[in-house]
C-alpha cells in the first residue's frame, strides 16, 4: 500500500526525479574521475566505461516511477486509438449504433427517474415516507383509491400506531390574484405536520402551526413557494400581506425555501394552504362524512416498525374506518364484501402498488428502450468480430511472438470500451437533444431535469458504456482464443479463408429477432391507438367550448346566483355560431360523485354497481349531441316545484331493470323517503375514461337540484373552439358581478389528456421499433457485404465455372433472406411470449392480433431482401478476371 | 594480487546496500566504495544496478534520501536507513545465512 502510494507520488514529479537522478550520477561521475585521476590514463572514457551507460541506468529507474498497469493502459490506450483511427467508417459505425443505444436509455432513464425514483426534494429520510394507497374490490374490478375523504384520514391516523407522522395532502388548482391578473395555479392543501417529513427551513416567515389547521375550518394564511415569491413579488418582504386564493382572501404567512415543491408530482405549486382552510371553504361536513374522495395521505413509520405491520396495521384502520361510514351511509357494501386494503408505498404514485396506464407505458418503453440497446450491442459486437476476422494474420503473428492471451484480451477490452466511452457521448448529446420531446411529454415543464446536468443519468450512462464495452469486446476475444495459429499465419487471403462464423450468424438473427418483437409491439400499440380514437364516446367534443364560472369571495345567495346563470346563458346563446348551450356541474371526463339511490324491488342498488349523476341544463344532450334513445330529454317545464324527473343511461337502465321498460320508473334519490324521481329518458352510454368503462350515469335536471351545482357553462358552437373560447369568455365576462371571472376553453383539449398514454405509447413504440430496424438491417447489410467481400475469390470461381450471375445473386440474397426468416420465427415466438403482459397496455386489441404479426413479418424479409441485394449486386458485377488474379 | 572479481549474488544486493547505510547515512558514491573496499574488490557495486535498487528501496519505505553538501562541498544525495529498513535487513540477513548453511552442508557431505 505504502509502495503503490510512494509510486504514485513518483509519478507526478517525474520529471524532477529525473534531473535528480541526472546530477546524482553526475557527482558518482566526478568522484569516479578524481579517484582515478591517479591511476588510469584516460580519468573520462575510464570513467564513463565504468558508470556503464547513464541513459540506460535513468531509463531503469524511471521504470520504478510509475504504476505497471498504468503504463501497459497508456500502451492499450494509444495502440487503441490508433488503429480505430486508420478504420474511420468502422469506428463512425460503432459509435453510432451505440449513440444511439445508450442515449434512447439515458433518456428514458432521465424521464424515469423523475417520475419514480428520485426522492422529492428536502425529504428527510425518504426510506421511512410514504403514501398510503387504497384497495377494496369494487363489483366488478378493484377499485383503487390514493385520494379518500378527509375523515378516512382522520380515522388512518388516530387508528394507527405504527406511524411516528402523519399528514394529508391535496392538490388543486386555484385562481391566484385579482382582476385581469388572476390566473389558475397550483396549489397544495396540506397538514400543518405536512412540513415536518421534510429538511426545509422557511425562507422567510413560518410555516403552519396546528393551530391554524383545525376543523372544521383552518385560518386563511399561505406559504408562497420561493420561485412564485421571486416571480410574482419580486423576493421583497411580503409576510403579513394578503393576497386572493380562490374564494378567499389569505394572509401569507412564509415562504418556502429554494427548490422545495412539497409531494407534487405535477407543476411545482405556487403556494401552500391549511387542508382544514380548503376543505371548510367547499363543505362543512367534509370531516364527519364519507363521500367526497379528495384527500392524499402520507405517512412516515416508526424506526423499528417492518412495512408489512406498517401495512396490516393500516388495513386494520382500513377495515375500521369503513364500518364507521357504514353507520352514516348505511348503502356502502359490507367490509368482509370488499376486502380493503391498504398499503403504505412508494411516496411517488407512478412507482407505487397501482400505478396508472401511464406509468406502466413507461416502464414497458424503458424496457423497449434497454431492448435497443442489446441489438445495438449485437451489432456492435459483429462488426468487432468482423475486424478481429480481418486482423487474424496479424493477432497470430503477436501470438506466436509471445504475446500472452492477457494481454491480448486487454487491449481488445480496451479498445471496446473506449469505442463505447465515445458512444456514451454521443448517446448524451442524442438523448439531450431528443429526449427534449420524451420530457416534454411526462414531466412538467418547470421542473424537468436536463440529461447533461443529472449526474445519476450520467453515472448510468457511464455504467453502460463500460458493461457495453466489455460484452462486445468478448466477441472478438472468443474467437482469438480459438483460432489456430499455424493455418492462419501461412494461409493467404484465397484459401479457406470464408468463415462462416456461426456466431456471427447467432448474432444477427437475435438481432433480427429483437426487432421483429419491438415492432409488433409497435404496431399493437398503433391499432390500439386508432380503435380509441375511432370509438363512439357517447358525445361529441370537438365542436363544444367549456365555460367554467370561479366563484369569489361572498356567497351571493342562491337566487341571485340563479339569475346570474339565466343571464349567462341567453347571452351565450345569442353568440353567433353557438347552437346550443348548456349548464352542468361536471363534464364527461372529471371526477364523478354519487347519491344513494333507492329503487323498489331492489334492497340494494350500491350492489348492482356505482352509478354516478350529472346536473345538467335543459339543452345538454343537444349540447354535447349525447343521444336520447328513448323518452324525452329535459325542457324548461322541468323545475322546482315540478314532478321530479330523471334521464338515465343505457347501461344503467339495463343494470336496474334487465329487459324490461325504464321509462316511467320511480326512484327515490337521496333518502327513502324523498318522492319518486320518474325516469323520462334513456341516453346513450357516455364513456368518461376509456380504461374503466363506467356507463352507470345519470342527469338530473339544475332547476330541481336544490345544491346550486352548475358552474360549467358548456356551449356547442361553429368554427374554431380556440376562438369561439374567447369570444365567449370576453363576452360573458362582462355580465360577471364583484370579482368573480370566467375561463373558457376546448373541451377537446381536456379530452386530449386522457388519451395521451396510448399516444405516448404508440410514438414510443414506433420510433423504437423503427430505430431498431434500421439497426439491425443496417447490421444486416453489413455483414452480408462482408461475407461477400470474402467469397470474392469463391464466387469468382463459380463465375468462371459457368454461374449465371443470378445464381450467384440468388446465393448471396438466400443467406440474407434465410437470416432475416429466422429472425421472424424467433422474433414472433418472443412476441408471443410477452403478449401476456403487454394486453393490459391496449385498448380493444388483441396482444396476439394476427395482421400485425404478418405485417411485421413480411417487413424484416423485404427489409433483408433490400439489404442483401446491394452486395449481390457487387457480386454479379465481379469481373472473374480481376477476383481470381488477385489475392 | 587482486581477488578475481565476482558478480554479486542476485539478490543480495539489497542486502549489502542497507548494511552499508546501518553504519552510517552516505551517497550512493559511498555506498560502493565501501562494499568494493570490505571486499578486497570481489564485490564490485554496478552502477547500474545500484541507483534503481535505491529507487526501489526508497518507494518501499527502506531508506530515506536527502540532498546535503558532501565533505568537499558539492551538493550530493545522501540516504539513511529507516526503522523498516533495519527491520528488512534483519530479514535479510537471517535469509542469507539460513541459504549459506543450507549450501554449507550440502557441500560438506556430498
Amino acid at each position: 500500500m505504502r509502495e503503490f502510494i510512494a509510486r504514485l507520488r513518483d509519478l507526478l514529479r517525474r520529471d524532477r526525479l529525473d534531473a535528480e537522478l541526472k546530477e546524482e550520477l553526475r557527482f558518482h561521475r566526478e568522484q569516479l574521475e578524481r579517484d582515478a585521476d591517479a591511476t588510469a590514463g584516460d580519468a573520462a572514457v575510464h570513467a564513463s566505461r565504468r558508470l556503464g551507460n547513464a541513459t540506460a541506468i535513468r531509463e531503469e529507474a524511471r521504470d520504478h516511477w510509475s504504476l505497471p498497469w498504468l503504463d501497459l493502459l497508456q500502451q492499450d490506450l494509444r495502440y487503441a486509438l490508433r488503429g480505430l483511427r486508420r478504420s474511420p467508417g468502422f469506428t463512425a459505425a460503432v459509435v453510432l449504433t451505440l449513440g444511439l443505444g445508450i442515449g434512447a436509455n439515458a433518456a428514458m432513464f432521465n424521464v424515469l427517474d423523475q417520475l419514480m425514483f428520485r426522492p422529492y426534494p428536502y425529504l428527510r429520510d425518504p426510506a421511512t415516507a410514504h403514501r398510503v394507497y387504497l384497495r377494496m374490490e369494487g363489483r366488478e374490478s378493484l377499485l383503487d383509491r390514493e385520494e379518500f375523504p378527509y375523515t378516512r384520514y382522520l380515522d388512518l391516523a388516530n387508528w394507527t400506531t405504527s406511524f411516528s407522522q402523519t399528514a394529508a395532502v391535496h392538490q388543486a388548482t386555484l385562481a391566484i390574484g385579482v382582476g385581469d391578473a388572476a390566473r389558475e395555479r397550483p396549489v397544495e392543501a396540506v397538514s400543518a405536520s405536512f412540513f415536518d417529513f421534510f429538511d426545509a427551513r422557511p425562507a422567510a416567515g413560518r410555516f403552519f402551526v396546528p393551530a391554524e389547521d383545525t376543523v372544521p375550518v383552518g385560518a386563511p394564511v399561505v406559504v408562497l413557494s420561493y420561485a412564485f415569491w421571486q416571480a410574482e413579488f419580486g423576493g421583497r418582504d411580503v409576510t403579513g400581506q394578503s393576497m386572493q386564493v380562490g374564494d378567499l382572501q389569505c394572509t401569507i404567512i412564509g415562504v418556502a425555501p429554494l427548490g422545495f415543491v412539497g409531494v407534487a408530482d405535477g407543476s411545482a405549486p405556487v403556494l401552500w394552504m391549511p387542508i382544514t382552510t380548503f376543505g371548510g371553504g367547499a363543505t362543512h361536513d367534509y370531516w364527519l362524512r364519507y363521500n367526497w374522495d379528495w384527500t392524499e395521505m402520507i405517512v412516515r413509520r416508526k424506526p423499528g416498525i417492518p412495512e408489512a405491520q406498517a401495512n396490516a396495521d393500516l388495513t386494520r384502520a382500513f377495515a375500521r374506518s369503513r364500518d364507521a361510514a357504514r353507520t352514516l351511509h348505511a348503502w356502502m357494501p359490507r367490509v368482509d364484501k370488499t376486502r380493503p386494503i391498504a398499503i403504505a408505498g412508494s411516496m411517488r404514485s407512478a412507482a407505487g402498488p397501482y400505478p396508472g396506464l401511464e406509468a406502466r407505458t413507461l416502464t414497458w418503453v424503458s424496457g423497449v428502450a434497454v431492448v435497443v440497446l442489446l441489438i445495438a450491442c449485437a451489432n456492435v459486437a459483429n462488426l468487432m468480430l468482423a475486424r478481429a476476422l480481418r486482423r487474424r494474420r496479424e493477432i497470430a503473428l503477436r501470438v506466436a511472438l509471445g504475446v500472452t492471451w492477457r494481454r491480448l484480451a486487454a487491449q481488445f477490452l480496451t479498445e471496446s470500451v473506449v469505442l463505447a466511452i465515445l458512444g456514451a457521448v454521443a448517446g448524451i448529446a442524442i438523448a439531450q437533444w431528443g429526449g427534449a420531446s420524451l420530457r416534454g411529454f411526462f414531466l412538467p415543464a418547470d421542473a424537468a431535469v436536463d440529461v447533461v446536468t443529472d449526474w445519476r443519468t450520467l453515472a448510468l450512462a457511464g455504467a453502460a458504456a463500460i458493461g457495453v464495452g466489455l460484452i462486445t469486446g468478448l466477441a472478438p476475444l472468443l474467437f482469438a482464443g480459438k483460432s489456430d495459429l499455424t493455418s492462419t499465419l501461412k494461409s493467404g487471403a484465397r484459401e479457406g479463408t470464408y468463415h462462416r462464423s456461426r456466431l456471427r450468424s447467432a448474432l444477427l438473427v437475435w438481432q433480427g429477432a429483437l426487432s421483429v418483437a419491438l415492432l409488433i409491439g409497435a404496431g399493437l400499440f398503433v391499432r390500439s391507438l386508432g380503435r380509441v380514437r375511432e370509438m363512439r364516446l357517447g358525445y361529441d367534443v370537438d365542436p363544444v367550448v367549456m365555460v367554467k364560472w370561479e366563484r369569489r369571495a361572498a356567497r351571493s345567495s342562491a337566487a341571485e346566483q340563479a339569475a346570474v346563470q339565466q343571464r349567462l346563458l341567453e347571452t351565450a346563446q345569442a353568440i353567433p355560431g353557438v347552437e346550443h348551450a348548456a349548464w352542468t356541474d361536471v363534464v364527461p371526463m372529471e371526477g364523478t360523485s354519487t347519491i344513494p339511490l333507492f329503487v323498489a324491488g331492489l334492497d340494494s342498488v350500491n350492489k348492482l354497481g356505482r352509478f354516478t349523476y350529472q346536473v345538467v341544463g335543459p339543452d345538454y344532450f343537444r349540447t354535447i349531441d349525447t343521444r336520447i334513445l328513448r323518452g324525452r330529454q329535459f325542457t324548461d317545464q322541468d323545475r322546482a316545484g315540478t314532478p321530479r324527473v330523471m334521464v338515465v343511461s343505457e347501461g344503467m337502465a339495463s343494470v336496474l331493470w334487465p329487459g324490461e321498460e325504464a321509462l316511467g320508473r320511480c326512484i327515490r334519490v337521496g333518502a327513502d323517503t324523498m318522492p319518486c324521481t320518474e325516469v323520462i329518458g334513456i341516453a346513450e352510454n357516455a364513456v368518461h375514461d376509456p380504461s374503466r368503462d363506467q356507463p352507470l350515469r345519470y342527469y338530473l335536471p339544475l332547476d330541481q337540484f336544490e345544491k346550486n351545482g352548475g358552474r360549467l357553462l358548456l356551449l356547442r358552437a361553429h368554427g374554431d373552439p380556440a376562438a369561439m373560447s374567447e369570444t365567449a369568455r370576453r363576452r360573458l365576462q362582462a355580465l360577471m358581478p364583484g370579482q368573480e371571472y370566467l375561463t373558457a376553453q376546448p373541451l377537446a383539449v381536456l379530452v386530449q389528456e386522457q388519451r395521451r398514454s396510448w399516444q405516448i405509447g404508440a410514438a414510443m413504440f414506433v420510433a423504437f421499433g423503427v430505430l431498431a430496424l434500421i439497426v439491425a438491417a443496417v447490421g444486416l447489410y453489413g455483414v452480408i457485404a462482408y461475407n461477400v467481400a470474402q467469397r470474392m475469390h469463391e464466387l469468382g470461381v463459380r463465375v468462371a465455372l459457368g454461374a449465371q450471375g443470378s445464381d450467384v445473386a440468388r446465393l448471396v440474397v438466400g443467406e440474407g433472406v434465410r437470416l432475416g426468416a429466422a429472425g421472424v420465427v424467433v422474433g414472433c415466438a418472443l412476441a408471443l411470449a410477452a403478449a401476456r403482459w403487454v394486453q393490459p397496455l391496449l385498448f380493444h386489441e388483441s396482444a396476439r392480433d394476427p395482421i400485425v404479426f404478418a405485417a411485421v413479418a413480411a417487413l424484416l424479409l423485404a427489409v433483408a431482401l433490400a439489404a442483401s441485394s446491394v452486395p449481390a449486386v457487387r457480386a454479379m458485377r465481379a469481373d472473374p478476371n480481376t477476383v481470381l488474379r488477385a489475392e | 594480487m587482486p581477488a578475481a572479481k565476482r558478480d554479486l549474488l542476485p539478490g543480495t544486493l539489497d542486502m549489502l546496500i542497507l548494511k552499508t547505510l546501518s553504519v552510517q547515512s552516505m551517497h550512493g558514491y559511498g555506498i560502493a566504495q565501501h562494499v568494493g573496499r570490505l571486499s578486497h574488490d570481489v564485490l564490485q557495486v554496478e552502477e547500474g544496478s545500484l541507483y534503481p535498487a535505491l529507487q526501489k528501496m526508497r518507494q518501499k519505505g527502506w531508506v530515506h534520501a536527502e540532498w546535503r553538501q558532501s565533505p568537499n562541498n558539492q551538493r550530493a544525495r545522501y540516504y539513511t536507513i529507516t526503522p523498516a529498513g533495519r527491520k528488512r535487513l534483519g530479514a535479510e540477513e537471517a535469509g542469507f545465512a539460513a541459504l549459506v548453511a543450507a549450501i554449507a552442508r550440502v557441500m560438506r557431505h556430498a
